[in-house]
């Protein structure tokens, strides 16, 4: 059995197509990233499987309980960090965890001790008795995730858990989930559109846009499958000659090379063990190499190669001009 | 039990971290009832009339004795003498005035003789309710003057009406009471209840609630159980507040079961009004929109609701309108409890009227309650 399981999953909004099939399935403890720009449907794609939304048609499983049949059911075994931030700022840090608990019907004894080790786990136990409005967004983002585990869920589900932090307290979200797994078999689902959050955390990443899969696989995987190789920028002395560009081409992992404004522009499998072996050849020819770049190739490259554009493409965000931003926010960002 | 305790207790704690609603929602009342209280009096007083007396007879000279007595009596005018009629009327026109006396230089000759004195009066009949109140206090102060040359046959035959007041004095301003305790009431539901769901929404906050297991019973129902527990708070505090700077000392008078009447009148008008703000607001996700229906919804209810004018005296369509507004029976059952000192058996019609509209509201805000996105 699979931990979650989306089957032909489609969502419409009058003639838009938020979601136009999406199918795909997640293993046990396993890390699945959903990667997409904004507009490209994550958003829609985790409130139907969090039960906030119906979806048009199409299946969608929580260890094996279909959601949309038994929703309380879902409800009981996930565990959700969503986007916006929603803990209660006049509650304290601890109130709010408690209160949260007992919206699961907890027993006091357990939800004291689990609170008190989330808290402990992200940092906040100290904090515990101020008020969140008195937190910083990285705080606040560290009790949302806490918040998100009191009830031990099965499954955890965050929709892009380091919007808006700063690298620091990104990067200390991201060793708190990795020490998570490693203490609890759980299963995580999380959207983000940072690349180096996918590359960190999940084992295996769906590419999302316009409502549907464009490539799922292992980083690896898709790497792969794309044709932009690492490239490595090389400026010489002098000029190269004919024989040094034939010379190079000759090696095994080089795919193509171009010399304009004295600079050797060659694209390589694995750049990184290329370069002794250029600089070799640059250096049996005569030559000297007076600075070196290496491009590597980045999942933002992938996503390029799969959607066309680069991920950070913002989208205007369609307000009613009746109301202005109260209207209901209905197509998932 | 336990999640709706935890929905109970979420809200309860979010409004007492924010003191200054609550001291706004007692406090605001109290102002209205203070300014209510003192701008519209059941009469009016010192109303400013001037007096051109061009005849200076023994008459005159009475009928000047008599506005003087109306003057330091029951202050109803306020009289200034002008010397000739121009400058009484320019007085009226440049609002110094509300009205102006005129005896004209034959008024005494003329009751000697045994003819009507004749008084002219100039009223602003702009300032409607002033203009009537001077032509009845000035008529009735003028009334014992020419009755004095009526025959005392005639005399006999008048009627004489003796008044029989049913119940202790009500003053103007304690007469408000109940409507200020009802718009507490109107304020702390708008308040309450459902404009949490609206804040949520508006802050996103409801995405983490609508996640957890929570039935819509338990949200609905524990946003109303916090509602009626501060609403109560807020309208038993401005009941007893309000009676004592109208003067009435509650504590003293009120029995305890009257005051449990007050209490189940007032548990009531809540349930009722939080679940038709509810059915109102339940999708608005603007604080905004609540404050534009509030003010609407405020006024719609409140004033045909028979807090300041008897709603006996209201146009058809706006009786028909009184008999569906919840606050009329509220409005009436506090009356009949604070003020006629009956029980509860006499409010039996206002109760039912109450709890089946709180049944009705409540039932619709909670099954048309959106529990996702």
């Amino acid at each position: 059995m699979f931990a979650i399981e989306v089957n032909e999953l489609i969502k419409q909004y009058g003639t838009f197509s938020a979601l136009k099939g999406v199918s795909f399935s997640i293993n046990k403890g396993e890390c699945f990233g959903l990667l997409g720009p904004n507009g490209a449907g994550k958003t829609t794609l985790i409130r139907i499987l969090t039960t906030l939304l119906k979806s048009t048609s199409g299946k969608a499983t929580m260890m094996g309980i279909e959601v949309g049949k038994d929703n309380t059911g879902v409800r009981k075994l996930i565990g959700v960090v969503p986007q916006a931030m929603t803990s209660d700022l006049d509650l304290t840090g601890l109130e709010n965890m408690d209160i949260y608990a007992r919206f699961y019907n907890m027993p006091k004894k357990d939800r004291k001790a689990r609170i008190d080790d989330l808290l402990e786990r992200v940092g906040l136990r100290d904090r515990r008795n101020d008020l969140v409005a008195t937190y910083s967004g990285g705080m606040r983002r560290r009790l949302e995730i806490a918040k998100g585990l009191v009830h031990k869920p099965a499954i955890l589900i965050l929709d892009e858990p380091t919007i808006g932090l700063d690298p620091q307290s990104r990067h200390v979200v991201w060793d708190l989930l990795t020490n998570l797994r490693k203490e609890d078999t759980l299963t995580i689902l999380l959207t983000t559109h940072y690349m180096e959050e996918a590359e960190f955390l999940c084992e295996r990443i769906a590419i999302i846009d316009h409502g549907e899969i464009v490539a799922i696989d292992t980083l690896e995987g898709l790497k792969k499958v794309i044709p932009t190789k690492d490239i490595v920028e090389i400026v010489i002395k002098g000029t190269a000659g004919e024989r040094l560009i034939e010379d190079i081409k000759s090696l095994p992992m080089v795919r193509s090379i171009i010399f304009a404004d004295g600079k050797l522009r060659i694209s390589v499998e694995n750049g990184a063990q290329a370069i002794p072996l250029l600089l070799d050849k640059i250096e049996t020819s005569g030559g000297k190499a007076t600075s070196i770049l290496l491009k590597q190739q980045t999942l933002e490259d992938v996503f390029i190669h799969f959607t066309g554009r680069p991920i950070r493409e913002e989208e205007a965000r369609k307000v009613n001009f009746l109301i202005g931003a109260g209207l209901p926010q209905k197509m998932g960002r | 039990m336990t999640r709706l305790l935890a929905v109970v207790e979420r809200d309860l704690r979010r409004f007492v971290r924010n003191p200054i609603v609550i001291l706004s929602s007692i406090v605001m009342p109290l102002l209205y009832l203070i300014i209510l209280g003192s701008s519209f009096q059941g009469t009016l007083k010192n109303l400013p009339i001037a007096v051109v007396n061009m005849d200076n007879g023994p008459q005159s000279i009475r009928v000047m004795e008599r506005l003087q007595a109306l003057e330091a009596g029951p202050g109803y005018i306020k009289v200034s003498r002008e010397s000739d009629q121009g400058k009484a009327v320019e007085g009226i026109k440049n609002g110094r005035y509300k009205g102006a006396l005129i005896l004209p230089h034959d008024f005494s000759r003329n009751i000697l003789k045994g003819n009507r004195g004749e008084i002219g009066l100039f009223l602003d009949n702009t300032e409607t309710i002033a203009s009537e109140t001077i032509r009845n206090v000035v008529t009735a102060g003028m009334s014992n003057i020419e009755v004095k040359f009526i025959p005392v046959r005639e005399r006999n035959a008048r009627a004489i009406v003796r008044y029989i007041e049913l119940y202790k004095k009500v003053d103007y301003d304690q007469s408000l009471i109940p409507g200020i305790v009802i718009m507490a009431i109107f304020l702390g539901t708008l308040t309450t209840g459902a404009f949490n769901t609206v804040m949520d929404k508006f802050l996103g906050l409801d995405e983490s609630y609508l996640l957890t297991p929570l039935s819509k019973r338990d949200i609905v129902l524990g946003l109303v159980i916090s509602g009626v527990i501060i609403t109560t708070t807020i309208a038993i505090t401005v009941l007893f507040l309000g009676s004592f700077i109208s003067g009435i000392h509650l504590w003293n008078i009120l029995s305890p079961v009257a005051l449990l009447s007050a209490i189940i009148i007032i548990i009531l008008s809540i349930l009722g009004l939080i679940g038709m703000m509810f059915v109102i607001l339940g999708r608005a996700n603007h604080p905004r929109i609540v404050g534009v229906l509030g003010g609407f919804l405020n006024v719609i209810f409140f004033f045909p609701s028979g807090a300041i004018y008897p709603t006996d005296s209201f146009p058809g369509w706006l009786k028909m309108f009184a008999k569906i507004d919840p606050e009329t029976y509220s409005v009436h059952a506090l009356k009949t409890i604070l003020f006629k000192g009956e029980n509860l058996t006499a409010i039996r019609g206002d109760l039912i009227f109450l709890t089946i509209f709180a049944l009705i509201t409540l039932t619709i805000a909670t099954l048309t309650y959106k529990r996702e996105l």
